[in-house]
């Protein structure tokens, strides 16, 4: 779309610009970082046809040859090959993360609709999710995930047909961990979203014939939806950095698979910080994918419409 | 009262809590005949048209509409509201939804039209209250005319037998009054039966057949316009009177 008002003065346009230069960098690191990931996996996929499995995509010591003969660079040659030899570690593990991540967010979500409207809309029903929400979202999302695995010991229960999905059973009770404890924190987001639509529109449904469930489905929870986006991002947000949680009961995603690397090499500094780049990877892309979904979805008048 | 009165309303009484907001209430209207209740605030004037549809539940009296009982426990609530359209001060548009999608809902979910049909029905009724042009803005696009235009669309489009107006006008910027007012009339013409709350005393005055003015929830006077207007046999019925008079 050509924008209709082009910046005037100087100083706009160099604003302008170093904005765009900003954001050019931020889209080459993302396409860098998405592109690295992605091919890591589909090579593990077909079984290592670009480079074996486990091996990095580039070789390390073709990488630090080449900074070695770089003035400036060679210092970090020795380092900059240590790291590029992880990649493949750390590529399995941020897979684990985001699929543990989106599996619980996805399943989260069908539990935590029905849970905000009930809690809402509901009579006795208000009451069992208001239990429901406050016992998960009063208690260690940590000692959740322990009572599942060692107190119900819930990772030998996993179907036979299941067990060979992930290579632990635990992914399962990770997932399931999340998953209903994710459900509390999206249902209280979703809630407060659904109580902001104005009442009248739901007199108004009735007026016209329609049921409660259907005025629910059909005129409240369309537009509680779309107002729960920025609020949901936030729970989005917290469960990439939440599912770091997984590693104490055992899951390889990316936490656990640093936590091992740096107590086999003694790096601890550099694995953390690295470790923290994935993750601070994977919450940029989910907050700006989803500031894009939030404005595809805007209603058009209602001002919630970002102007890209 | 006669037995082939289309709309009667016989000695409704309602409560919230230990309020009593009705008391005793009756009026008739025959089919294609426009009623409007006035009366001040709080006097229960919402309340009674909301009973009419059951929104609120009358605890007493009997409503008849064309031969049914509307207060009757057995009857289907939503089969009664898709035969009685509602009309709001508010205009209660449904904020996501465009002209189109707000008028086409209920033929779409409750009527069971095809979406193709739906659509079809919902041109119909926005050409109908001169909104041809608008068919794809959504609410907040609109002006508080054109809004409570698309809300009287909406109720038409279920083809209801009965038209019920809460204050349809009194939101509406003086200016934007007159394109609403344009479009009740034209319902009246087509023969419409209304039920309308509405302090406008010109349109009252053109199209009423009956005038009831409520006060404190009873029905202290009711009668043609230009006789109740004009003559009204109770003094609390002039005060009231003189009270709107002095504000338009
Ligand atoms: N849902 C409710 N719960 C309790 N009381 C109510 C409710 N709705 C209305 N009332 C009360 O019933 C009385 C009649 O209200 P109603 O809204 O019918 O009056 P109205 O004549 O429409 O007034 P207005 O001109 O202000 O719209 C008022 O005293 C009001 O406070
Ligand atoms: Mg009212």
């Amino acid at each position: 779309m050509a924008s209709a008002t082009r910046p005037t003065t100087v100083r706009e346009r160099v604003a302008e610009s170093d904005r765009s230069v900003g954001r050019l960098l931020l889209v080459a690191a993302g396409a860098l970082f998405w592109g690295w990931l992605v091919v890591s996996w589909v090579n593990r996929w077909v079984g290592g046809v670009l480079v074996p499995v486990g091996q990095p995509l580039v070789p390390p010591g073709a990488v630090e040859a080449t900074l070695a003969g770089v003035p400036g660079l060679a210092a970090y040659a020795a380092d900059a090959a240590f790291v590029v030899e992880l990649t493949p570690e750390f590529a399995r593990g941020t897979w684990l993360t985001v699929v543990i991540t989106a599996v619980s967010l996805g399943l989260g979500f069908v539990i935590a609709v029905p849970l905000a409207v009930t809690r809402v809309y509901g009579r006795v029903s208000a009451w069992v999710s208001l239990a429901y929400t406050e016992l998960l979202r009063g208690t260690p999302l940590l000692a959740q995930l322990f009572v599942l695995y060692y107190g119900l010991n819930l990772a030998s229960y996993v179907p036979g047909a299941l067990s060979g999905v992930f290579a632990r059973n635990v992914v399962w009770v990770a997932i399931l961990g999340f998953t209903l404890n994710g459900a509390a924190y999206q249902a209280e987001y979703i809630r407060g979203a659904l109580e902001s639509v104005e009442e009248g529109q739901i007199t108004a449904g009735r007026a016209i014939g329609l049921s409660k469930l259907e005025t629910i489905y059909y005129v409240v929870l369309p537009q509680g939806l779309r107002y729960a986006i920025p609020s949901w991002t936030n729970e989005f947000v917290y469960l990439i950095k939440y599912s770091s949680l997984a590693a104490f009961i055992t899951v390889p995603e990316l936490y656990y698979r640093a936590d091992q690397i740096a107590s086999e090499t003694f790096r601890y500094t550099l694995i953390f910080v690295l470790t923290g780049v994935m993750y601070l990877a994977l919450v940029l892309t989910a907050s700006k994918v989803m500031a894009r979904v939030e404005g595809a979805v805007a209603i058009p008048g209602l001002g919630a419409e970002r102007g890209e | 009262m006669s037995d082939d009165d289309f709309l009667r309303v016989a000695d409704v009484s309602k409560w919230y809590g230990d309020e009593q907001v009705l008391e005793d209430v009756s009026f008739e209207m025959d089919r294609g005949d426009v009623t409007v209740l006035i009366g001040p605030s709080g006097s229960g004037k919402s309340t009674m048209l909301r009973c009419v549809n059951r929104l609120a539940e009358a605890q007493e009296g009997s409503i008849l509409l064309d031969g049914e009982e509307v207060l009757s426990p057995d009857l289907d609530v939503d089969d009664l509201r898709r035969e009685v359209g509602m009309v709001f001060q508010g205009f209660n548009l449904f904020a996501h939804l465009s002209a189109r999608g707000n008028v086409a809902l209920g033929p779409r979910r409750v009527l069971g039209l095809s979406d193709a049909d739906a659509g079809e029905r919902a041109e119909e009724q926005l050409d109908r209250v001169g909104l041809a042009d608008q068919l794809d803005s959504y609410p907040a696009e609109l002006s508080g005319g054109q809004k409570q235009r698309v809300g009287i669309a909406r109720a038409l489009a279920m083809e209801p037998k009965l038209m019920l107006f809460d204050e349809p006008t009194s939101a509406l910027d003086p200016e934007l009054i007159g394109e609403v007012l344009e479009v009740m009339h034209g319902l009246v013409d087509e023969g419409m039966t209304m039920l309308v709350v509405t302090h406008e005393m010109s349109f009252a005055r053109e199209v009423a057949d009956e005038v009831v003015f409520l006060d404190e929830g009873r029905v202290v006077e009711r009668g043609p316009p230009d006789q109740l207007f004009e003559r009204p046999d109770e003094e609390r019925t002039g005060r009231f009177l003189e009270r709107i008079a002095s504000h338009d």
